[in-house]
C-alpha cells in the first residue's frame, strides 16, 4: 500500500486537490510498489531527467516535481540503466557544458546511430509507462513487413501507466485514471501548457 | 476451503452474472432458499487486485484484469490446462500466427468457422457484466415482432408491452440515468409518469461534434433516405448522481474492462443484496458439469466438480439433488447450452432440454451484435480519452422498412480515442517517436499514394504534434443486428477439453447475407457520416488473413472486418411452442418443468439494443413468476 500513501501525501501536500487525489488513490493506486532498487547516483538522475525534459518536451517540474511522492523517474532510471549504450549517453550528458539545458546534447544523442533508440525509448517510457527494447525499435525502423502492434517489453509498473504523459499531453488522463470530476467530459480541457510547460 | 453449505435449498442457480444475481435477490427476499454455483473465484474484498492486473497488463484487453491468467511464459495459456476457462480476444488471430483462433492451445472455443464468433465473456462472481459498458438500451417495440412487421425470422412469443413494467424495475435495480423524453423515440414507450432513477449522463465533446457534423447528411442508399439523423444521449448503468451506495462517474473512460470506482453497476451490488437476506449460498470455484434428469421428466439434480487453483486439481465432487427443487441455468449464451449438451444420459441422449433426433434447438441461433468500427480525425480537436467510454449514440436507425432486407444497426460514438480501434494512444505515440507508421498519421495512409516517410520526434515537436492528433481522433462503432442462422450454434467438443475434463465449447458461426448486408450499411453510412463533418477518416483497410473478415462486395479484393460485441444471444430461445424452441415466455423449459433457461440465450432475435437490460427485465418477469407459482413448478 506505499503508493497509497504517497498519493495521500501528495494530497496533503496540494491542499485543495486533496478530495481528488484521494478518491483516485483509494480505487486506482498500485498496491504493489516497484521493486526496489539502490537509489541512483542523483547528479544522473538529475542529468537523466533533463534529457528526458528535451527529449520529452515536457517540463523538468513536470517530470520530477520538487517535491515529488511518486519518484516515478527512478524507475525509468533503472529501466534505462539496464541497456548497454545507457553509460555512454549518460557520459554524454554529463560532459555537456550546460547540463541543465542539455538540447544540443539531445539533438547530438537522437542523430547517434547507436544512441537514438535507447532515446526514443526513454521517451516512449515517460509518454505510455511501458519498456520498449530499443532493438525492437530499431528492427521496426527498417522497411520490411513488420507486425502490428509494436509491443513494449514490459509495462514498467501500474504506477508508471498513471503517469504516462501521452494522456496529459492529448489533455486527458490515462484510461482507468481519471483525477477529475463527473461531466468534466462536456467541457474543454485546460490548455495543453497546463499539463506540460 | 468452502463457505457452509446449504443443505436443502428451494432454488439452485448456475452461474452468479446479472440473470443469477438478479434472480436471487428477488428469490430470496420472497424467503426462498437459494444455492448458486458459481465457476469462478468470489470477488476479492476490494478491487485494488485487478485493477493492479488491469494496470499493469501490457494488453489491456476486456479480460485483463481478471482471472484465470491469460499469459503465462510460453504465451498465452493453453486452455486445457485451465478449470475455469473463458475465450479472450486475443485468440482471434490469424492462422498459425499469435492468438491463432483455431488453435485449441490457444483459444478456449473451438472454433469450427468459417468465421470466428468475435465476442468473448468472463467466468467470476458478477459474470460479463464485470466488464460491460452499462449502455441500457430497451428494446424497440418492432424488435419483438420482425415476422410479422418484416416477414423475417420469428416474432418473441411477447411483446414490447408485455416488457415494459420489467424495464422499468430493472432499471431501477441496475439505476439507469436517463431521460424519459430522450428515450421516446421509434415507439418506445414508458408508462404514465415514469422517470428513470438518476438524469442522463452529460454528453461528451466528441457527441457535440458528431451532432453538429450530422447537419444536412443525407445518405440516399440502404433504405436510409428518409433518416432524421440526430444524436441521442444513451441510457447508461452509471451513476450521474449518488445511487445504491455508489459514486458518481468521474469519467475514468475505463468502463469496459473496470470501473475502478464502481460508479457502473455490475452484479456484486445485486449480489451483496442477495447475500444480506441471509437466505443465499455461493458455492465458488464450482463448476457445474452434469443436470440430471429423473423418469418423469423433472430436473432432480445438478452435479458439481469444484476446484481449488485456477489450474490445480479437483478437490471435490458433489451434486445437489431433488426433484422439487427449482433449477436455474444463468451460464451464458454459450455455458448454459454447452451445460446442457454435456448432460447426456438415457433419457437425455442428445442433452437437456433438446429434443432427439436432431430435433432439439439448444445451442441453435446463436447471435452477437457483429461490431464494424471505423475512425477518423475530426476537423478540430474533440477531446476523446475522456468521460464514460459512451455517451451517445445514433439510434434514430435502429427500425426501418430496410429490415426486410438487411440487418439494422445502432451507432455507439466513442470516447476513447482510437483505443479501441488501434489500441491508441500507444500506436500513434510510437509511430511519431520511432518513426513508423501504423496509424496512417505519420506520413499518410496505406492507400495514399502521396504517402511521405514517416518522421521520428522528440521535444516540443512531438508534444505538440501528438497533441494534434490525439485531440481529434474519435471512433463510431456500430452494432449491426445479426439474423438468427441454425448453423450458427454452439455444440460440445469430444476431443478438446478443460482441466476438469469438461468438454469445451464448440462453434460454428458465419455471417449471413442478410447480416453482411448490414455491415455494409454502417461502412457506408461511417465514411458519410465522417464526410459530412469534414472529418478525414482512417478506418484501417483489413488484411486478408484477419479471420474476422469477409469480402465485399462479393468478388472484389476489397473487405470488411467485424469486431465481437460481446453479446451472446440465442442460443436457448423462447418461443410458442417445443416445435419453435427450447423454452416458454418465462424461460422456463419446455421439457422439464422444474428448469428454468436465463439471459440473453432466451432472445429469439437480437436487434440492435445492447442485450443486458432487456435480459434483466426478462429475468425479473421470470423470477416474480416462479415466486408467484412456487412451489407448484
Amino acid at each position: 500500500m506505499t503508493d497509497l500513501t504517497r498519493r495521500k501525501m501528495l494530497g496533503v501536500a496540494a491542499a485543495g486537490a486533496v478530495t481528488s487525489l484521494s478518491t483516485s488513490a483509494e480505487a486506482a493506486a498500485p498496491a504493489t510498489p516497484p521493486a526496489a532498487s539502490p537509489l541512483p547516483n542523483q547528479d544522473d538522475l538529475r542529468a537523466f531527467v533533463a534529457l528526458s525534459s528535451v527529449l520529452t518536451g515536457i517540463a523538468v517540474l513536470k517530470l520530477a516535481p520538487t517535491v515529488d511522492p511518486i519518484q516515478v523517474k527512478n524507475q525509468y532510471f533503472d529501466a534505462a540503466k539496464a541497456d548497454p549504450a545507457f553509460p555512454t549517453l549518460l557520459q554524454m550528458v554529463r560532459s555537456d557544458p550546460d547540463p541543465k539545458n542539455p538540447v544540443a546534447t539531445a539533438t547530438k544523442v537522437m542523430n547517434d546511430p547507436k544512441l537514438k533508440f535507447l532515446g526514443r525509448s526513454i521517451i516512449l517510457a515517460w509518454y505510455l509507462g511501458a519498456w520498449y527494447d530499443p532493438k525492437n525499435l530499431e528492427t521496426y525502423n527498417q522497411p520490411g513487413d513488420h507486425p502490428f502492434p509494436l509491443n513494449p517489453v514490459k509495462v514498467i509498473s501500474g504506477t508508471a501507466y498513471t503517469q504516462g504523459w501521452t494522456w496529459r499531453v492529448a489533455q486527458a488522463h490515462p484510461m482507468g485514471y481519471s483525477e477529475l470530476r463527473y461531466g468534466y467530459w462536456a467541457e474543454d480541457p485546460l490548455k495543453l501548457d497546463a499539463y506540460i510547460a | 476451503m468452502c463457505a457452509a453449505r446449504m443443505p436443502d435449498p428451494d432454488v439452485v442457480i448456475v452461474g452468479s452474472g446479472i440473470a443469477g444475481a438478479l434472480i436471487a435477490k428477488v428469490l430470496a427476499t420472497a424467503g426462498k432458499r437459494v444455492l448458486i454455483l458459481e465457476a469462478g473465484e468470489q470477488l476479492p474484498p476490494d478491487i485494488n487486485g485487478y485493477m493492479n492486473r488491469f494496470l499493469n497488463a501490457t494488453a489491456k484487453v476486456p479480460e485483463s484484469p481478471y482471472p484465470p491468467e491469460l499469459f503465462d511464459a510460453k504465451g498465452l495459456v493453453d486452455p486445457s490446462t485451465v478449470n475455469a476457462g473463458r475465450p479472450t480476444v486475443l485468440s482471434l488471430g490469424a492462422r498459425y500466427r499469435f492468438g491463432d483462433w483455431q488453435d485449441p492451445k490457444q483459444a478456449y472455443l473451438i472454433q469450427q468457422g468459417p468465421l470466428p464468433f468475435a465476442s468473448t465473456y468472463e467466468r467470476i462472481n458478477g459474470g460479463t457484466s464485470r466488464h460491460w459498458l452499462g449502455t441500457s438500451l430497451r428494446f424497440l417495440p418492432s424488435d419483438f415482432e420482425m415476422k410479422t412487421r418484416f416477414n423475417r425470422f420469428v416474432d418473441w412469443p411477447i411483446k414490447y408491452s408485455h416488457l415494459e413494467e420489467w424495464y422499468g424495475k430493472a432499471e431501477h435495480e441496475i439505476g439507469v440515468s436517463a431521460d424519459v423524453a430522450d428515450q421516446s423515440y421509434l415507439d418506445i414507450g414508458f408508462s404514465s409518469g415514469y422517470s428513470y432513477p438518476m438524469p442522463k449522463i452529460v454528453m461528451s465533446k466528441v457527441d457535440a461534434a458528431v451532432e453538429a457534423g450530422l447537419s444536412g447528411l443525407k445518405i440516399s442508399a440502404h433504405g436510409l433516405d428518409d433518416v432524421k439523423w440526430a444524436v441521442a444521449s444513451t441510457p447508461a448503468a452509471r451513476n450521474s448522481q449518488p445511487y445504491q451506495n455508489r459514486r458518481v462517474c468521474a469519467g475514468n473512460t475505463n468502463c469496459i474492462p473496470i470501473c475502478p470506482i464502481q460508479a457502473k453497476y455490475d452484479p456484486s451490488v445485486t449480489l451483496a443484496d442477495a447475500l444480506r437476506t441471509g437466505r443465499v449460498d455461493i458455492m465458488y470455484k464450482t463448476v457445474a458439469s452434469k443436470v440430471q434428469v429423473d423418469e418423469s421428466g423433472r430436473v432432480s439434480g445438478i452435479e458439481w466438480i469444484r476446484y481449488q487453483d485456477e489450474k490445480g486439481p479437483p478437490v471435490e465432487r458433489g451434486s445437489v439433488t431433488g426433484n422439487k427443487k427449482v433449477y436455474i441455468l444463468a451460464g451464458n449464451a454459450i455455458e448454459t447450452p454447452r451445460l446442457l449438451l454435456m448432460s447426456t444420459s438415457e433419457r437425455t441422449p442428445e442433452g437437456v432440454a433438446n429434443r432427439k433426433d436432431g430435433k432439439g434447438f439448444v445451442g441453435k441461433y446463436l447471435m452477437d451484435h457483429p461490431l464494424y468500427l471505423a475512425w477518423a480525425l475530426a476537423p478540430k480537436p474533440v477531446w476523446g480519452y475522456r468521460g464514460p467510454l459512451s455517451t451517445a449514440g445514433i439510434e434514430i436507425c435502429r427500425d426501418g422498412k430496410f429490415r426486410s432486407d438487411r440487418g439494422a444497426f445502432r451507432i455507439e460514438i466513442g470516447n476513447e480515442g482510437w483505443n479501441f480501434a488501434l489500441g491508441d494512444p500507444h500506436t500513434t505515440t510510437v509511430d511519431f517517436v520511432n518513426g513508423i507508421n501504423f496509424s496512417g498519421l505519420n506520413g499518410g495512409k496505406s492507400d495514399d499514394p502521396k504517402r511521405g516517410e514517416p518522421k521520428a520526434l522528440f521535444g516540443s515537436q512531438l508534444a505538440d504534434t501528438l497533441n494534434d492528433k490525439l485531440a481529434r481522433q474519435f471512433r463510431l462503432g456500430f452494432l449491426i443486428e445479426q439474423s438468427p442462422d441454425a448453423g450458427n450454434r454452439v455444440t460440445v467438443s469430444d476431443q478438446f477439453k478443460d482441466h476438469l475434463g469438461l468438454k469445451r465449447p464448440q462453434i460454428s458461426y458465419n455471417l449471413s447475407e442478410y447480416t453482411k448486408q448490414g455491415l455494409a450499411a454502417a461502412k457506408d453510412t461511417a465514411s458519410a457520416i465522417f464526410k459530412n463533418m469534414g472529418a478525414d477518416e482512417f478506418t484501417t483497410k483489413p488484411n486478408a488473413d484477419d479471420p474476422s473478415t469477409f469480402e465485399w462486395p462479393q468478388g472484389s479484393t476489397e473487405r470488411i472486418k467485424y469486431y465481437g460485441a460481446g453479446h451472446l444471444v440465442g442460443t436457448h430461445r423462447m418461443g410458442t411452442s417445443v416445435n419453435d424452441s427450447v423454452v416458454d415466455d418465462m424461460q422456463r423449459s419446455w421439457d422439464h418443468k422444474n428448469l428454468y433457461l436465463v439471459g440473453s440465450g432466451s432472445f429469439p432475435t437480437v436487434a440492435t439494443a445492447n442485450p443486458t437490460l432487456t435480459l434483466a427485465a426478462l429475468c425479473l418477469r421470470t423470477a416474480d413468476d416462479i415466486v408467484k407459482n412456487f412451489p407448484n413448478l
